[in-house]
């Protein structure tokens, strides 16, 4: 039954795309059909030409210049509707190569680390399983282990940083803060968001490192305590951001309606504006967890690039390598295997932050529905 | 009805309770500054403040802070103090008194008495609980005080009778050598401590209650704001005053002594930090090749990524029909912001890197850059044009004007402040990039002037196809962000050119930083242009 | 604003109840004021419960409300009527001072509530909103169930007891919530509707029972002076005569001032009308009866007949 409406849906939905092609196409003069089909076509082989890394991709793309310019004197209104659409889809594409690019160079390594579990062989699970990464003495060995360990330390003490020291500063600039500060203190939060990473990472390599080693009496430099401590500070401006718009978007009326019975400002906000922007709050915490998961400068040059597990596990004061660093740090010696095994660090990295992305876009569409239920 | 209770709608003036209070929430503030000090070694541990050695007087400092709070409350509660508390402090008081307890209980259990860790936790959590009944089972005005009182006074205490002086240390014994020192511990429990005791005196401020509770937490927010503000500012200062000699280094104003601009007007000032390159005869090296790479990158990143994010952003909001296409394009614009950038460095290795000629390249460098700031332009392009209203559309249309007419003609030039803003803002994110370049761009750390790259000039046409070249894209050159990099991992032998290694990264990022939040001030002072002019039509 | 009225017929020169003749220009530096519609004092039986004295409010540089005075008696209904913008909702936001919310309002004048200024510093703002509690516009219930609505307020200023610590120490007091609740509810001609779903979430209400619902969150407090900003704008008929009848039998118990642009609804429900026209100006202030049916001043008799407005 299900599978039937299923079916007969996107028959419905695929009849109608075609219904509106086929107007389109009844609507428009030849000629001007003539010139969007050489735009699409000549788009289309310069793509294919520069995928096949041919020399004659200049071709093509020459034609569709062309095509353009004419089309755009003579017939501008399709024109316009092609050019947008094809940039439309050029944007998903670029999504699409992305993914097929990175999950491409990573295959070799995975197969030669896979592992026979029941008499099926599972590609790249030994990469973890085990905690060893050598890449010059044999047995060469491809472990994501000690990275995997790192971005998770790095992201936890992060996250304590960024979150709720981000909502504490979403709540004022949201609910306290007069309109002339809010003034002055909303674009200082986006200029702390813009403040390179690299300069993040080379004060925190020149000032905090050596400070911490010291105060904490550790063997050598890096600690994931303190890369956590800035990349928390680097993720602070997304939680910022992100939570002030959720909690803006909760309606005057709301809490008004709190005030009105004789609740102080924090009780309203602690009752009413944070829990109806909870789900929104929360995006916001997730979305920071992601810049802390992907940052790379900071923690590239404050760590110390040596791929182990810190003994004991919970040893904050020893910085090893993350995900991230261990891309920045290798890619230039890295060749063959090695560098296969990077591009496996970086698909773990882009599928857990899409996961995230994802899951706090569902969150924010989930509120927003709420509360514009409301309405 | 039952039980609303009733207090008086006008309150006496300022008392002197209230003026204690004040004065108490001002020590605590005190504390704070001093425990900030400490930390970064403004304020020596082992030497004196006001003739005090430091730890006396910090823990001296903790026991009058804690002495007073719970003063306060057991007065309010023998009624001395005349105050509005509510039955009880409540569950996320109790919690928040309860892990610094835990801490401490856990501490003396497991080293002081030896337990081990097990004892520890056992110990931690036995006071930890104890803690969390003296403040959520008593009245609001003892249990927000005493705990956290005596936590203070104990603290206190400690640093006070030595127990905890300028030497203490405490090996955690892990196989990856670290210890606690007196010097991290100290300014750090003053530091909560002070937080601590801010909270409650706040709160007796307030006189409890629901007002109590208002003025806590506002304390700690506005603390909160108040950091990350001057974290900002500390920020940039730091990088300015550490970068300006070395930036200034060999300056000079004055007619004509500045390099030729389009071969004739000859600028008043010469910074040669930021026009020259590094060469073994300059008397002052700079980085110009990695400022001008930098602009060609930008430049390059937006004539990609504009054109295309604000196309794509017509087509969705003006053509498309909401439905299925939108929300997939939508869901992975939003994945395509959030992707790292070292994902994209990564994508640019193995799908440019090939196709230009196998190795790495200004071009490269370009489109890549071009592939992070396409999602921003999208999304914030959007924005605007979903911000302009529908009647416009729909006047244009009435009047039988074409849709891309009305477009061009409506749409557009209404969105272009979002659009703008956004663009340039996006531009100022993707500048200070480091990760993407390093895998598809890179070039050295010191880079000769004479490698500035000159992309106009260099177009050449050639008589194979595709007829058109231009070497100088396809080369590696510098740009800030990587050029700071290749500094700070070269070490220490940077090589004997640069005299002062040390005032030569500092510099780099300074002008780094410079350039990056001009972005960020253009963008936001265009913003506030518009908006300005929006209210005054 | 800037309209000045036509030839108005003088009639007799008012004198304010609190004794004092003051002249009859505001406060700004415009040269010669409109002169005021007078009308002759507004007696009235038993005290007055909320008085306001000369009061201006600006929006930055927007005169929304211009040298008010008037005494509103205990236990009452009284109607704020006039054309929109005319200052009428502004007026009744100076009553709790909820007009402290806009950043860029500014109330000058004096507002009494029991001979106590509640513009003076050291005002106890959450004590003030207890008793001259609010309902709005639209209904606003928080997205929480029907019961957690209307206990919010006792809950929040300590007077119930029903968290998990309060149940963990025994203190627990569901019982006497129980009892607020329904009171609250049979107040509001609510009970009968969802007693049986208490824990529903009270924005699956419709819009009318969501309106009763704020009247009982509002009556949960036990305030003193219950301020309408026009609660039946948003209903239906049958939803608004529910209304109407609730506020006839609230003013046995309260005080209530309501705004509202209906002027059948004034004539059906309030006891005295205030009438506000153009430019935040109170024109006239009389029983309702008087005022609809030979009201002072001209204007007031045009905007009444619907000339204008």
């Amino acid at each position: 039954m299900a599978q039937a409406t299923r079916s007969e849906r996107l028959n419905a939905a695929a009849g109608q795309q075609v219904q509106r092609v086929r107007d389109f196409v009844d609507d428009t003069e030849p000629a001007a059909l003539v010139v969007v089909t050489i735009i699409a076509l000549s788009l289309l082989a310069a793509f294919v030409g520069f995928l096949a890394v041919s020399n004659l991709t200049a071709l093509p793309f020459a034609l569709f210049v062309a095509a353009t310019g004419y089309g755009w004197v003579r017939h501008q209104e399709e024109t316009a509707l092609v050019l947008t659409l094809t940039m439309t889809v050029s944007t998903l594409l670029i999504l699409g190569l992305i993914i097929v690019f990175i999950f491409r160079e990573s295959v070799p390594v995975l197969w030669y680390e896979s592992v026979t579990v029941l008499g099926v062989r599972v590609p790249g699970l030994r990469m973890f399983i085990q905690p060893n990464w050598d890449a010059v003495a044999p047995p060469i060995r491809y472990s994501m282990v000690p990275m995997i360990h790192g971005t998770v330390m790095v992201t936890l003490v992060a996250t304590a940083v960024a979150g709720p020291l981000g909502v504490a500063a979403a709540l004022f600039l949201s609910e306290i803060a007069p309109a002339i500060v809010r003034e002055f203190v909303k674009p200082g939060v986006e200029i702390l968001a813009g403040i390179p990473s690299i300069v993040y990472g080379f004060i925190g390599f020149t000032i905090l490192s050596p400070w911490a080693s010291d105060q904490f009496r550790t063997t050598g430099q890096g600690s994931y305590l303190f890369v956590g401590i800035v990349v928390g500070l680097m993720a602070l401006p997304t939680v910022v951001s992100v939570a002030e718009d959720a909690l803006s978007s909760v309606p005057e009326s709301m809490k008004s309606g709190s005030l009105a019975v004789g609740t102080t400002d924090w009780q309203t906000m602690t009752s009413i504006t944070l829990p109806a922007a909870f789900s929104g709050v929360s995006a916001a915490v997730l979305l920071g967890v992601g810049r802390a998961i992907g940052e790379t400068m900071a923690a590239t040059v404050m760590l110390r690039g040596v791929p182990r597990l810190t003994e004991p596990l919970v040893n904050v004061f020893y910085g090893q390598e993350t995900l991230t660093s261990l891309i920045a740090r290798n890619y230039g010696e890295a060749d063959g295997l090695q560098m296969d095994a990077l591009f496996v660090a970086g698909v773990i990295l882009f599928i857990t932050v899409l996961v995230i992305s994802i899951g706090a876009q569902y969150i924010e569409w989930r509120m927003r529905s709420k509360l514009g239920g409301e309405a | 009805m039952a039980g609303a209770t009733r207090s008086p709608l006008v309150e006496g003036d300022t008392t002197v309770t209230d003026a204690v209070a004040g004065a108490t929430v001002g020590l605590s503030a005190m504390l704070f500054a001093l425990a900030i000090a400490a930390l970064f070694e403004r304020v020596n541990l082992t030497g004196t403040v006001a003739g005090l050695s430091t730890v006396t007087l910090l823990g001296g400092l903790l026991i009058g802070l804690g002495v007073a709070v719970s003063v306060f409350g057991l007065g309010s509660w023998f009624g001395y103090v005349e105050t509005d508390p509510d039955a009880s402090a409540g569950l996320i008081a109790g919690l928040g008194a309860a892990v610094p307890w835990f801490v401490v209980g856990g501490g003396v259990a497991s080293q002081t008495l030896g337990f081990g860790t097990v004892g520890g936790v056992v110990g931690g959590l036995f006071v930890g609980g104890l803690t969390f009944a003296a403040t959520a089972v008593p009245r609001e005005d003892v249990g927000s005080t005493v705990p956290l009182g005596a936590l203070l006074v104990l603290v206190g205490a400690v640093f006070l009778t030595g127990t905890i002086g300028p030497a203490w240390i405490w090996n955690l014994g892990w196989e990856q050598q670290a210890s606690i020192t007196a010097e991290f511990l100290v300014p750090t429990a003053t530091l909560f401590c002070s937080l601590y005791g801010g909270w409650a005196a706040a709160k007796a401020y307030g006189r409890f209650g629901a007002r109590g509770r208002h003025m806590g937490a506002y304390v700690l927010i506005y603390v909160n704001a108040l950091s990350i503000v001057a974290f900002l500012f500390i920020l940039i200062a730091f990088v300015v005053v550490q970068g300006i000699s070395g930036l200034l280094n060999g300056a000079q104003v004055g007619a004509g002594v500045g390099p030729q601009v389009f071969g004739v007007v000859e600028l008043p000032v010469y910074v040669p930090f930021v026009m020259n390159g590094v060469a073994l005869l300059n008397d002052f090296q700079g980085v110009l090749p990695a400022i001008v790479g930098t602009i060609w990158l930008v430049v390059g990143a937006v004539l990609f990524a504009v054109p295309l994010g604000v196309g794509a952003a017509v087509f969705l909001t003006e053509y498309a029909e909401r439905g299925r296409f939108t929300q997939i394009v939508e869901v992975s614009t939003n994945g395509l912001w959030s992707t790292p950038s070292i994902v994209f460095g990564l994508f640019g290795f193995a799908f440019l890197i090939p196709r230009f000629g196998n190795r790495k390249s200004l071009l490269a460098g370009m489109l890549t850059l071009g592939f992070m700031l396409l999602p921003l332009v999208l999304i914030t392009s959007r924005e605007a044009m979903i911000a302009v209203p529908d009647e416009y559309r729909d006047a244009s249309a009435a009047l039988g004007v074409p849709k891309w007419q009305t477009i061009r003609s409506v749409v557009l030039p209404a969105a272009l402040p979002g659009v703008v803003t956004g663009v340039i803002l996006g531009v100022g994110r993707i500048a200070g990039e480091t990760a993407p370049i390093l895998l598809t761009m890179a070039g050295g750390t010191f880079v000769p002037g004479g490698q500035t790259v000159d992309v106009i000039g260099g177009f050449e046409f050639t008589a194979a196809p595709p007829f058109v070249a231009n070497p100088e894209l396809l080369q590696a050159t510098s740009a800030l962000p990587y050029q700071l990099y290749a500094l700070i991992t070269a070490g220490v032998g940077l090589g004997s050119n640069v005299t002062d290694p040390d005032g030569f990264r500092w510099a780099t990022a300074l002008v780094l930083l410079v350039v990056v939040l001009s972005f960020y001030a253009i963008g936001i002072g265009a913003r506030y242009y518009f908006r300005q002019r929006l209210r005054h039509e | 604003m800037s309209d000045s009225p036509q030839t108005q017929p003088q009639s007799q020169t008012r004198t304010k109840t609190t004794g004092s003749d003051q002249p009859l220009e505001t406060t700004s530096g415009e040269t010669v004021e409109e002169t005021r519609d007078e009308w002759t004092e507004y007696n009235f039986d038993g005290e007055a419960k909320m008085v306001a004295e000369d009061l201006d409010v600006y929006y930055g540089d927007d005169h929304a409300l211009k040298s008010v005075s008037m005494e509103i008696p205990e236990q009452s209904v009284t109607a704020l009527i006039g054309p929109s913008g005319c200052g009428k909702s502004t007026y009744l936001r100076c009553l709790n001072r909820m007009n402290d919310r806009i950043n860029a309002a500014n109330v000058d004048g004096s507002v009494q509530l029991d001979g106590n200024e509640i513009y003076q510093d050291g005002i106890n703002l959450v004590e003030l909103r207890k008793r001259v509690g609010m309902v709005f516009q639209s209904p606003n219930p928080f997205p929480k169930s029907i019961r957690d609505n209307i206990a919010y307020g006792p809950r929040k200023h300590g007077d119930i007891n029903t968290g998990l610590l309060a149940r963990l120490l025994g203190r627990d007091d569901s019982e006497a919530e129980r009892e607020l609740v329904e009171r609250a509810l049979k107040q509001a001609a609510l009970w009968d509707e969802v007693h049986d779903r208490m824990d529903d979430n009270a924005l699956g209400l419709s819009g009318g029972q969501q309106q009763r619902l704020c009247i009982a969150r509002c009556l949960s407090v036990d305030p003193e002076v219950i301020l309408m900003d026009e609660p039946a704008s948003a209903l239906d008929p049958i939803a608004t005569a529910k209304i109407e009848d609730l506020i006839h039998d609230l003013a046995e118990e309260y005080t209530v001032v309501i705004v509202t642009h209906n002027m059948q609804q004034a004539a059906r429900i309030s006891d005295q009308t205030a009438v506000f026209l153009t430019g935040g100006k109170l024109v006239e202030y009389d029983d309702t009866d008087r005022i609809f049916e030979n009201p002072q001043s001209q204007r007031v008799e045009d905007y009444i007949s619907g000339k204008f407005g």
